[in-house]
């Protein structure tokens, strides 16, 4: 492997980054949640760089960071399919998509 | 260079344009669709890391299933709001956005940048045998079968209450 670990490590920092950045700049639930998405896809890319260039240490483990990360994706698709739920029953409701919209529990 | 290194460049490009114009697209449809062909880039990067797996799930689930959640929910909810934008036709820009907010992301991605640049990494990889597909299942469903049930479990009630969540009310 001659890609520096680098590489793809900077690439899972900016693709962080740039999903904070445009989950706070953003208004409308639906993009929040996407790149709420878009930052775990990051955390993701994070472990299995992890996986791939450490696995000298312990090579009949090799599996497990394909396994941590199937479980990351079960908790976002999770995630995403009851954050959906909720805005459309918010959307249906109070009739907001929003979020600086939905403002009823503030003081 | 090798070509690895310029296949790594150039998945890695489409997948930041990707994700930059899914911050600035005007349209939340187009944001979609960029946000499938970030994950699509994603899944590229994944092959090269040689985790065919991930890549495949990455490709059914991320790709595939929430690209088609999330264009749903936008087709059920959001219709007004898209009409709206068209008429406007706005585009956020890098540097009429709230900087406060800018600045956290950048601060977040150079703060990891610079720890990643002072740690003590492995230079190289080295070569490495495949993981077989076999291998993850095996450990899948022995030693972490629990995790395993619990996760299935978590999408069991996920559905649930998403369908809870959606439904009418039942004429009673």
């Amino acid at each position: 492997m001659e890609l520096p670990i680098y590489y793809p490590l900077g690439l899972g920092a900016l693709l962080f980054g740039l999903g904070l950045w445009g989950a706070l700049t953003r208004k409308n639930a639906v993009r929040i949640l996407m790149f709420i998405e878009i930052m775990l896809n990051g955390v993701n890319l994070n472990l299995i760089t992890f996986s791939r260039y450490y696995w000298q240490t312990s090579p009949e483990t090799a599996a497990r960071a394909p396994i941590l990360t199937l479980f990351v994706m079960t908790v976002a698709a999770a995630e995403a399919s009851v954050g959906l739920a909720i805005i459309l029953s918010m959307v249906r409701n109070r009739d907001v998509v929003e979020v600086d919209k939905a403002t009823l529990l503030k003081g | 260079m090798s070509g690895q290194f310029w296949t790594f460049i150039i998945l890695a490009v489409v997948t930041l344009v990707s994700t930059y114009r899914m911050v600035t697209a005007p349209l939340i449809t187009h944001a979609a669709l960029f946000m499938a062909l970030s994950f699509t880039a994603v899944a590229g990067i994944f092959l090269l890391l040689q985790a065919e797996f991930v890549a495949a799930i990455q490709v059914l689930v991320y790709a595939g299933a929430i690209t088609t959640m999330v264009i749903f929910a936008i087709m059920l909810s959001g219709l007004r709001d898209i009409k709206q934008q068209q008429q406007q036709g706005e585009r956020v820009k890098l540097w009429r956005t709230n900087p406060a907010v800018l600045v956290v992301g950048a601060v977040f991605a150079a703060f990891m940048l610079y720890l990643y640049s002072t740690a003590n990494l492995p230079a190289g990889g080295g070569e490495r045998q495949v993981v077989p597909v076999k291998a993850i299942g095996m450990d899948l469903f022995t030693t972490y079968v629990i995790p395993f049930e619990i996760a299935s479990v978590l999408l069991l009630i996920a559905m649930i209450g998403a369908i809870i969540l959606t439904a009418k009310e039942a004429e009673s």
